[in-house]
């Protein structure tokens, strides 16, 4: 393989998995948001006590997934400079911006806000521990605005002129409001929801079939999914639809090459296309279906309904990724649609270095990725009882008179420990 | 003062962010095993009561929990900064030390993935592998940073074409090896006086040991790359008056962090020890200006070579003036919501 080669497919599929874990963590974290403000806003404490549970076992789940985001999202914030410096030299006065401000103003927010809200538990106020979950969501979303404008650049490069061989920034108005980043980032978001509303919908009807006690906990949860997804699903293939004639203005060889069979790529394009079309459809039918179930809960009265609904929870990675892949291999061989080739961009670097490094890179986000879905796998089967966030241990003098198993954990307001500095 | 010179001291600023938020993270990642785990917590030496769940929560992690998100990001925001405000360094720097930031960046992926996802291990094998992890996770990173400041400080190869390239004969050289010696050194002493800031009376007796031990030998090592440059074997400042001066407050931030640590003083000599985290950057910053990345021929590139175009970082400043207050603000008040020793009273996650 030649270094170029090298370089591509370290990029292609460092992002790729890392894109698995982003629509996880952003279809979550709205959904985890609604349900522990639901928590907060619940007079009765018995009450309050179980959907704070409830909170904090999707919580659970979401952290998971975030922590083995965030360590690939780390990389990918070095992968420009690392393999591709043509890049910066050719772009970085237009490109640079947006990531600049995607760190500065998502990227630090998101991080700083989760970690409070991770060990916010019972020790910061109600109202602040829940403002912070919404923090995160906001700014988890705002991360994937400003990333989608610097991708936009690449589809559709807007705002600029070049001089003496560089692109200079013109219109920053232009550049943040690219057609091309504002119509993906509708896009992906309601992609990211249907994954999240798959995701808790499958998990809670899954649930649900364990008795009368677990369907009391997860019949609300197993709605919210439900009817995220149903909603999501059916506006994502709208929003999806929308980007042809844009598609057809910006970038006519994309299409060209998803019709014509000589065309190089021609099949990756097909191939991408069709997964993500036909799981969208199918996806998009069989929760409209199950939305209409939800009525006396016969979705989860007939067993194979409900594994169905868990069985779907791959499905719309799988389709998210496709969309991707026809995005990217479709935007070939431009690296800056139309201005920079990819080949041009390649950092100098040597081919036994990217080796090394390519191999490196894929091993452990493999593995992250394995890891992340054993964890989430059994997390999510072991139920409510095996919530690790925001427990606290009994401490040995508590024993005789507490005793059950994670005692104070949701959000009391109590008196904080006092802190002795 | 200058739009550049504005963004190159934020562009430090973040680093040196990283360098002390990100340092003590991984010092007490080095330290992880010896501190805080069996024998080193409150209590933990009693056998756990009957009918608790055998957690094996580790002091030393717990103390630097609340603030481990929030630490990583400094570096993720210098990098963005750097692409967004210097991408022409950004391109240079990051192909240039290829391998290095390969290392640091394969450390922190298994480090930070190892340091959120010990606490999910079923029981203490697995614990044991991910505290492996978390511990070499902090480790390599702390060293390849050194090694990063070390070239810095010495000037990087640059070829005919104006591209920079490191091989094995520039990272092996006693200067670089002894400067990623010393960082790694002081990233440990520095966690060392974090955990015993953070936590309960007796752990934080043995935290001030081993940190008075580690500073020590932060000292010691340390005057390996301060005499190789005397002799003409190391760093070549460009500045050489503010090297030294430099070069003596680090020193002077070294004595002290031993001199508080010794004699019980947590907070100053964690103050102090955040001090010498971030002095290096300062070292490098203003002890090379107006280089950013100064060739070992001589010369190099310039901060106005590094720089982006006017039009950019204009509209860069508008956002930064506004941003780098709010940032610091809510980092501030993260650190005040989790001030206060750690005990087993505090959910512990990790």
């Amino acid at each position: 393989m030649s270094a170029a080669d090298l370089a591509r497919l370290q990029f292609a599929a460092t992002t790729g998995i890392h894109w698995l874990f982003v629509i996880l963590t952003m279809g979550l974290v709205p959904l985890v948001a609604i349900l522990h403000t639901r928590a907060a806003f619940t007079r009765d404490p018995a009450e309050r006590a179980a959907r704070e549970r409830m909170t904090r076992f999707w919580g659970q789940l979401y952290v998971i997934n975030y922590a083995v985001g965030i360590v690939t999202g780390l990389v990918m914030e070095f992968q420009f400079g690392l393999s591709w410096s043509g890049l910066s030299k050719f772009a970085g006065n237009v490109f640079g911006a947006p990531l600049a401000l995607e760190t500065l103003i998502a990227f630090f927010a998101e991080s700083t806000f989760l970690g409070m809200w991770i060990f916010g538990w019972g020790r910061l106020r109600r109202g602040v521990h829940v403002t912070l979950i919404w923090l995160v969501a906001l700014t988890a979303y705002a991360s994937a605005y400003w990333i989608l404008v610097a991708n936009g650049f690449m589809q559709h490069p807007v705002g600029y002129e070049v001089r003496d061989g560089q692109a200079y920034l013109t219109d920053f108005g232009a550049l943040l409001t690219n057609p091309s980043a504002l119509l993906a980032l509708a896009h992906v978001t309601l992609a990211a929801l249907t994954t999240g509303g798959v995701f808790v919908a499958g998990i809670s009807a899954v649930h649900c079939l364990r008795g009368a006690k677990e369907r009391d906990l997860f019949r609300g949860s197993l709605r919210l999914g439900v009817w995220v997804a149903t909603l999501a699903s059916f506006f994502v293939i709208i929003v999806g639809d929308l980007q042809f004639p844009l598609l057809d203005r910006t970038q006519p060889r994309k299409l060209a090459a998803l019709e014509d069979g000589g065309a190089p790529w021609h099949l990756w394009l097909r191939i991408s296309m069709d997964t993500m079309t036909i799981i969208g459809n199918t996806v998009s039918t069989i929760t409209l279906v199950a939305v209409l179930l939800l009525w006396k809960d016969w979705l989860v009265r007939w067993r194979p309904l409900a594994y169905l609904m868990a069985a779907m929870i791959p499905f719309p990675f799988i389709a998210s990724a496709g969309g991707w892949a026809f995005r990217e291999v479709g935007r070939q061989p431009w690296l800056v649609y139309g201005e920079l080739r990819v080949d041009d961009a390649l950092s100098p670097v040597g081919t036994a270095s990217l080796a090394v490094s390519c191999a490196l890179f894929i091993a452990l986000f493999v593995a992250l990725a394995a890891v992340n879905w054993t964890l989430l796998v059994r997390f999510a089967r072991r139920g409510p009882e095996a919530t690790q966030l925001g427990a606290t241990e009994p401490l040995p003098d508590d024993l005789p008179e507490g005793g059950s198993g994670d005692a104070p954990g949701g959000g009391t307001d109590e008196k904080h420990p006092v802190p002795v500095f | 003062m200058s739009l550049e010179i504005f963004w190159l001291a934020l562009l430090g600023l973040l680093l040196a962010g990283y360098f002390v938020l990100g340092g003590y993270d991984y010092g007490v990642q080095m330290l992880h095993p010896f501190l805080g785990g069996r024998g080193g917590g409150p209590g933990a030496r009693e056998a756990p009561p009957a009918g608790s769940p055998p957690t094996g929560r580790n002091a030393a992690l717990d103390a630097m929990a609340p603030f481990f998100l929030g630490n990583e990001v400094w570096l993720v925001a210098f990098t963005g900064v750097l692409f967004g405000a210097f991408p022409h360094l950004e391109g240079s720097l990051l192909s240039g030390l290829y391998p290095l930031i390969v290392a640091i960046l394969a450390g922190l992926v298994v480090g930070n993935a190892a340091v959120q996802l010990r606490g999910r291990a079923r029981g203490p094998r697995g614990r044991r592998w991910w505290g492996a992890l978390i511990a070499c996770g902090g480790a390599l990173p702390a060293l390849c940073w050194g090694l990063v400041l070390g070239l810095l400080l010495h000037g990087v190869p640059r070829r005919a074409d104006g591209s920079f390239h490191i091989g094995p004969g520039e990272v092996l050289t006693p200067f670089v090896l002894a400067c990623g010696a010393t960082t790694a050194l002081l990233f440990a002493a520095h966690g060392a006086a974090f955990v015993a800031l953070r936590s309960a009376p007796q752990l934080a007796a043995r935290a001030r040991l081993l940190g008075t031990t580690l500073v020590r030998a932060t000292g010691a090592v340390g005057c390996l790359p301060l005499l190789l440059t005397l002799f003409g074997a190391g760093a070549s400042p460009v500045n050489r008056a503010a090297s030294a001066v430099l070069a003596a407050l680090l020193a002077a931030a070294l004595a002290g962090a031993w001199w508080c640590l010794s004699r019980g003083h947590h907070a100053r000599a964690f103050a102090a020890t955040s001090g010498a985290a971030l002095l290096p950057v300062a070292l490098v910053g203003a002890g090379q200006y107006p280089y950013v990345l100064k060739a070992s021929a001589g010369g190099g590139m310039t901060l106005h070579e590094a720089v982006t175009d006017s039009a950019t970082l204009t509209i860069l400043t508008a956002f930064g003036v506004v941003l780098v207050p709010v940032i610091l603000a809510y980092q501030t008040w993260s650190w005040w919501a989790f001030r206060g020793r750690t005990g087993r009273r505090h959910p512990s996650y990790f």
